[in-house]
């Protein structure tokens, strides 16, 4: 076999098809892979973006409730009835009892405490 | 500004900047537009297609990777070039090649004739496997793929005296090959 003739099996070969299923299952295989990486590259910041967004929900202030609306009541011709003039009646606090102070003891004098009872015929001595 | 572009106008579009990069579609096309070349490529280097697949899809996940960031066509032609042969080198290194016999078919020609030129193209392709890999990769990307010795040797990263050198004593190999197989 002359180089010449190499050469042109060699020529030949470069125009000969390629297997259409070898093609296909490349091309399968790259989108499989390509896809499964493309997945995890925006499954990353789609959960860092949800994290966020539940951070943010569940630390903002509170606010007022919003007001409910009560629903419409049909309108009633109203009467108003004046409240019953009533005698105003004075209400003095009562006097405050008046403190009774202990006798001051003195030391060397006998204290005696006398206690009379409704019964005139009985008195209670303390005698100290 | 919108586009409506399909086909080589958009993959010209995206290599011209004027369109956002990285975009699925344009990658669809620049898959649609090599996978021959990549495929043919590497089972021309590997010796059988379940190879030649697993590279190819490779090449194109690498391609997928790098982004679209050429400077013109014939630039990611260059590149793909590239990374298929180095891919090529990589598995021949780790020793994973079932060598099986091509199955092409045949253009049209008398039923004698194509089955002696698939004998002989058979017997090439053997003869070719045997040889180490990056003359074999000069061979294919030269003599089968149809590139210049400067573009080959930009692809393999060597000077163009080294792949004429490479090229020449590849094919004083093939002949002796071949030629004791025919005695």
């Amino acid at each position: 076999m002359t180089e010449r003739h190499m050469q042109d099996l060699f020529r030949e070969m470069r125009d000969e098809p390629v297997p259409q299923d070898s093609l296909a299952r490349v091309r399968l295989g790259v989108e499989q892979r390509v896809g499964r990486k493309s997945w995890w590259k925006f499954a990353v910041p789609l959960a860092m973006a949800g994290c966020v967004v539940a951070g943010f929900l569940l630390l903002r202030p509170a606010k007022a409730p919003l007001p409910v609306e009560q629903p419409a009541t049909p309108e009633v011709a109203q009467v108003v009835i004046p409240p019953p003039e009533l005698p105003i009646r004075t209400v003095q606090a009562a006097p405050r009892p008046k403190r009774v102070r202990r006798p001051q003891r003195v030391e060397g004098v006998p204290v005696s405490i006398r206690i009379e009872t409704p019964d005139p015929d009985v008195v209670i001595l303390f005698v100290n | 500004m919108k586009h409506v572009l399909s086909g080589r106008g958009m993959l010209e579009a995206v290599l011209m900047g004027e369109l956002p990069r990285e975009t699925t579609g344009s990658f669809d096309q620049v898959i649609r537009q090599r996978e021959t070349q990549v495929l043919r490529t590497a089972f021309r280097i590997l010796g059988n297609w379940a190879d030649a697949e697993d590279v190819a899809q490779e090449v194109f996940l690498r391609l997928h990777k790098n982004g679209l960031k050429f400077e013109n066509e014939a630039a990611v032609g260059g590149w793909l070039y590239r990374v298929t042969v180095n891919l090529c080198v990589d598995w021949t290194r780790s020793a994973r090649t079932a060598q099986e016999l091509p199955e092409l078919p045949s253009p049209d020609r008398s039923a004698e004739a194509a089955v002696l030129v698939e004998e002989e193209k058979q017997r090439l392709m053997a003869a070719l496997a045997t040889l180490p890999t990056q003359e074999r990769a000069a061979v294919v990307l030269r003599e089968i793929e149809g590139l210049s010795t400067a573009e080959v040797a930009g692809v393999l990263g060597s000077s163009e005296v080294t792949v004429r050198s490479q090229i020449s004593k590849a094919m004083v190999k093939l002949r002796g090959i071949l030629n004791r197989e025919e005695v």
